[in-house]
Formats: C-alpha cells, structure tokens, sequence
C-alpha cells in the first residue's frame, strides 16, 4: 500500500545542497507495524515526513493506496493526509486552548462531519485509549502520557490506512512509554497499518519490521 | 468539493478565533480601542456633516432658496464717464418684469430699501429699531416667509398708497412687549401713523448671522410697507433692487440673463447691474460642508488606518506564536482555506468588535453634542451602516496579509518551528 522507489531529497543551506535521502526505494503491506531507525541525520524523520505526505520530495515516485502522491497539489495532500493518515508527534501533539474531546475532534472538523456525529465519535476513540473520563481536560490538565494517548486517538478517529509516529515516546518515562507501545501493539493487532521513527531499540522491538537508515540510504531491512 | 460546511463549521471557526483572542487578551483590547476611535471618527465626520447640511439649508430656505436678486453695480467701469444717479430701476422695469417678459421668473417684487436710513418705529412711547422695506404683494411667497397674526399686504393696499405696515416679531415684542395684539394698532415710522395689518413668524438665522453671512438684514426687525407708499414717501419712483423667484433652482442663469437682457434694452450702457443668487450660496455652503468632511474623514481614515495596522500587528504576532499548531491543523487536513478563513475570522471579529464600540461611543457623543449645543441631526441607519461596514472591511484587509502568511506555511516547516 506504500511504496517509494528512489525516493531523493536534499536541503540547501546557503549555497550548498545537503542530500538527506539519496535514493531510498520501499514497500510496506497493509498491516504492517514498521519502525525506522538511524542516528541522527540518517533522514529517518524527513523519511517518515514524507511517507506522511508533510514534506515532498525532490524526486522519486510515491503511491499511497494507488494515489501518485508527486503529482497532488498542496490542498489535495491536505485531503489524503485528513482520510488516509493519522499522525502522532513528539512534542506539541495537542493544541493547549481546547479540550481532548476537541482535539480529537479535529480531524473530522477538516472532513465536515456534523457536530452530534463529531462527539458520539471522539468520545468512543477517547474510551479505546482508556481516557473516557478526561475528556473535558485540556492539555496542561493531562500527563505527558494522556497527552500521547490522546493524540493516538485523534489519529484513530478517522479509522485512518496508516498511523504515523514521530517518536512517540520521546518525552516520556520508560514506564508511560511501555504503556504506549503496548496501545500500538494493539492498534496493530487490530489490523492498523503504523510506521515509526525511533532511536531507542526497545521501543523499536514492538515492531514486526525495522528499517535501519544511514547517510539517506537504507542501511538493513529486519523482518 | 464543498469547502463550506454550513453552521457547524463556521461556529467551529468561531470558538476558535475567540479562543485565540482571549489568549492575548490586552493586545486585542488595544486593537479593538484604534478600530473603535476610528469608527467613531467615522461616526462624527457623518453626523457633523448631514447636521450642518440641515442646519445651514434650513436658514439659506429662509430666503428663499430660488432667490435672484438685481440690483444697480455702482463701481462704474469706464474712468471717463461721470457717474449717473439712480438705482437704475424703475417701477417700468418692475412692470416689464411681472408682466412676464422674463420667462425663467415666477414671482417678482420690487424692495426699497436705503441702507442709509434708518427710521424710528414708535407706538406711545415704545421705540424699536426697524429695517424698512418697501415691497409688494408677492415678497412674502418668495422669502418663505409667514405670519403669526394678521393679513398679507394687498394689491389694493399698493394701487391706493395705503398706510399700512407688517412688523417683525422683534419690532412687536419692543413696541408692544407682547401685553396686547399688534395687528389693528396704529404705530409711527418718522411721525407718519401706519396701520398694522400682520406680523411676521420668527425665522431663523443664528448661525448665518454668527457667520456674517445673512446680507446685513436683521430679518425679524423688518418692517414691510408698500412700494408704492414708499415712493410717495421718497417722492420718485426707483426701486432699490428687484428680488425674484425663478422657476426652479436650474432656472437661475438663464432669469440672471433675461433680467438683465429687459434693464440692457430699457438703458442701454448707461447702467452696470450685479446679481446674488441663492445658488451661488448654496454652492458654497456645499463647498464648505464637503471641506469640513474631507478633513474629518481624513482624520478618520487615519485613526482606521493605525487600527489596522494594530490589527495586522496582533495578528502576524498570533500567527507566529501558533506556527507549530498551524502545522499541526495542517497535518489533520486543514486546507489552506480552512486556515485563511479561521485567521480572517479573528481579526474581523476584533475589528467587529470595535466597529460595534465605535458606532455606540459615537451613538452617545452625537447625543451628547445634540443636547449640549442643539445641533438638530442624529446619526442614520444609512450612517451606522456604513460604519459598521469600513470596520469590517479593516479587519478583512489587514487580517489578509498574516492569514495568507499562516494559510501558505508548508507543514512540515511549520511543526518543526521552535
């Protein structure tokens, strides 16, 4: 269901082109839990970017669910990643001013779900991640944790083919992030479509296949 | 595709501008306080305007506004000549005139009047000053004006050299002080008795007179006689100038030229005449009044202007502050539209909101000027529609520029943004 071929991408500081992917070619199937790994500079975030349909790249082709992602305009990228992906980040994965409910709300404000609908739906994607009860808390009100499970229910809510995570557990304690990989593990038992990026090799073991990069090429491929 | 999803969506965008305003709540003050100084600007420069229209026409229409008046240039032109005497009308030309030989003329009145002479009014032993004038049976209809008491002056009271008189208000109130009827009194003007037969209704000139503007007459001090006694008085039969009623106010060049075509082919070159119209005035009156509303709407535009600029200010600041939730919006599926559209709402929801302010800080000092100096006009719907109008159009033009800027940022630039 993803699939790059020769994917290239370089950023100019100055004068000079710095290549960060020189020529990556990938597939992953539907179902699949993926982890990218790679110190850093390896281009596994500007990978995983890309793959989310945030950045683009320079070159190469890319199909998502048989979309060639290239050739799509800025507001068209906006439409796929609303439908098609959900994302989990690091940091600021919540906007602070509004409650859980909303934030998880948000993607279906974007595809122009009705107010009724809207609710009845995040407050079921809240009760899957087991924070049915803060609902009503904004984000300065919840652990680094909630904040993570929220925003994995944000990015369930629209039942979503592939889950992005940019570090998801970056910011959090060993045990909070166990916890977290565990919900992962099971999005994945359910049948979810994740690709990661980490540096840390136990949270990368919950994968079933991790992709090493180094210098913008793929490194090793670990099923 | 549709873009705009009804209510839902719109009251969405709504929460979340208000959400966003609230978090910087003194620097949207301050920009609601420059759209609301503006506005009521805006507010001010309308009411003064439409107020001084109404003020200033209301007393042009007290001498009637289709007035042409002729009468003699004395400045004779050619340095050779002596100059003549006489006022360069007579009652022939009077005559030529109301017997309709200037067709853009309705009514005409022949006035005497000597600037030089100014006779005592006496009933007993109460004097008033008075402004005598020798006129005819028309001069009433064609200065607008009325009578309190009383009767008009009569054709017969003309044909027969009758000694009767209609006072102004200010003449009754010092000769009788108001302690008994003028009309049917016999008064004294230089010992000969006259007969009143009316008296004039108050007219007003407060501010034309504060000007200078009212053509020296002291219009409730007239005191109105016939012609023709004049004349006898006088003992010739001239006439000071000959006021009249034109058609229309379009008719006014063309009886200015047929007067004087009527006096060319009675004299000849021997006099020069000079014409005051009432459209010369009121063109004037319009000139001053459109002065006064460029300054006061230069002014407010100035005021609007630095409200936008604050506008624009607090919201390139609130853009940038939120550089990483746009990003994220962004990475939910926020279109570009979605992101314009939620930016624009703030600003114009603070200009709105100092629209508002402006139009009711306006409201109370336009009530307030009215009660204070009696300036008779109110602001219209038309006027705080406009108002209302020009704030949101502030908030539209300088909220653009940061929407665009927040609506163009590129994702992942945007969530990478420390």
């Amino acid at each position: 269901m993803i699939a790059l071929e020769n994917i290239a991408k370089s950023y100019s500081r100055g004068d000079v082109a710095i290549p960060v992917l020189n020529g990556v070619s990938l597939e992953i199937d539907s179902g699949q839990f993926v982890a990218i790994m790679g110190p850093s500079g390896s281009g596994k975030s500007t990978l995983l970017n890309i793959i989310g349909c945030l950045d683009r790249m320079d070159s190469g082709t890319y199909r998502l669910d048989d979309v060639d992602i290239g050739s799509t305009s800025d507001d068209e990228l906006a439409v796929v990643r609303n439908g098609k992906l959900g994302f989990v980040f690091q940091l600021f994965s919540l906007i602070p001013r509004i409650n859980a409910r909303r934030n998880v709300e948000l993607p279906l404000v974007y595809a122009g779900v009705a107010a009724a609908e809207r609710r009845r739906r995040a407050i079921a994607a809240l009760t899957r991640v087991g924070l049915q009860d803060r609902a009503d808390h904004t984000a300065a009100q919840l652990s680094g944790g909630q904040q993570q499970r929220v925003a994995i229910a944000r990015a369930l809510i629209n039942e979503p083919a592939v889950t992005i995570a940019d570090e998801p557990t970056g910011s959090l304690d060993t045990a909070t992030s166990h916890d977290i990989m565990h919900l992962f593990t099971e999005l994945h038992r359910l049948g979810k479509t994740i690709v990661m990026v980490t540096h840390e090799p136990e949270i990368a073991a919950y994968a079933q296949r991790v992709i090493h990069l180094r210098d913008g090429v793929i490194e090793r491929d670990e099923r | 595709m549709s873009y705009f999803r009804g209510g839902a969506y719109f009251r969405d965008m709504f929460e979340q501008a208000l959400w966003a305003l609230k978090d910087n709540r003194l620097r949207t003050i301050l920009s609601i306080l420059g759209i609301a100084v503006g506005i009521t600007a805006v507010m001010a420069v309308g009411t003064v305007g439409k107020g001084g229209r109404h003020l200033i026409f209301n007393e042009l229409e007290t001498f009637g506004l289709k007035s042409v008046w002729i009468f003699r240039d004395f400045v004779e032109k050619d340095p050779r000549r002596a100059v003549r005497k006489g006022t360069g009308i007579d009652n022939g030309d009077y005559a030529a005139v109301d017997a309709g030989c200037c067709p853009a003329v309705r009514h005409v009145s022949p006035v005497i009047r000597d600037f030089t002479y100014r006779p005592s009014v006496r009933y007993g032993n109460q004097f008033a000053k008075s402004d005598l004038h020798g006129v005819n049976a028309d001069y009433l209809a064609i200065n607008n004006d009325n009578l309190s008491s009383g009767r008009p002056l009569r054709v017969e009271d003309e044909q027969r050299h009758r000694r009767v008189a209609i006072i102004g208000p200010e003449v009754e109130r010092d000769l009788f002080g108001g302690s008994r009827s003028a009309v049917g009194s016999e008064i004294r003007i230089d010992d000969q008795k006259y007969l009143v037969v009316g008296v004039l209704a108050m007219k007003d000139r407060g501010f034309l007179e504060s000007i200078g503007s009212a053509g020296g007459e002291r219009t409730n001090s007239r005191v109105l006689i016939p012609y023709t006694t004049y004349q006898q008085m006088r003992g010739n039969d001239e006439v000071t100038f000959l006021q009249v009623e034109t058609k229309g106010l379009d008719y006014t060049g063309a009886a200015i030229a047929q007067l004087k075509g009527v006096l060319k082919r009675r004299y000849g070159d021997q006099y020069a005449y000079k014409t005051i119209s009432m459209e010369q005035y009121i063109e004037t009156a319009g000139r001053i009044l459109k002065g006064v509303s460029v300054i006061g709407a230069i002014a407010a535009s100035v005021s609007l202007l630095v409200g936008g600029m604050a506008i624009m200010n607090i919201m390139s600041t609130s853009v940038l502050e939120r550089t990483r939730e746009i990003g994220l919006r962004k990475a939910l599926g926020a279109r570009r539209r979605d992101i314009l559209l939620q930016i624009l709402m703030e600003a114009v929801l603070i200009s709105a909101i100092g629209g508002i302010a402006g139009i009711v800080l306006g409201l109370l000092a336009s009530v307030g000027l009215a009660l204070a100096t009696g300036f008779p006009v109110l602001p219209s719907w038309w006027l705080l529609a406009v108002a209302f109008a020009v704030s949101i159009s502030v908030g539209l033009l300088s909220g653009y520029y940061p929407a665009y800027r927040a609506a163009s940022m590129q994702p992942v630039v945007a969530l990478r943004y420390e």
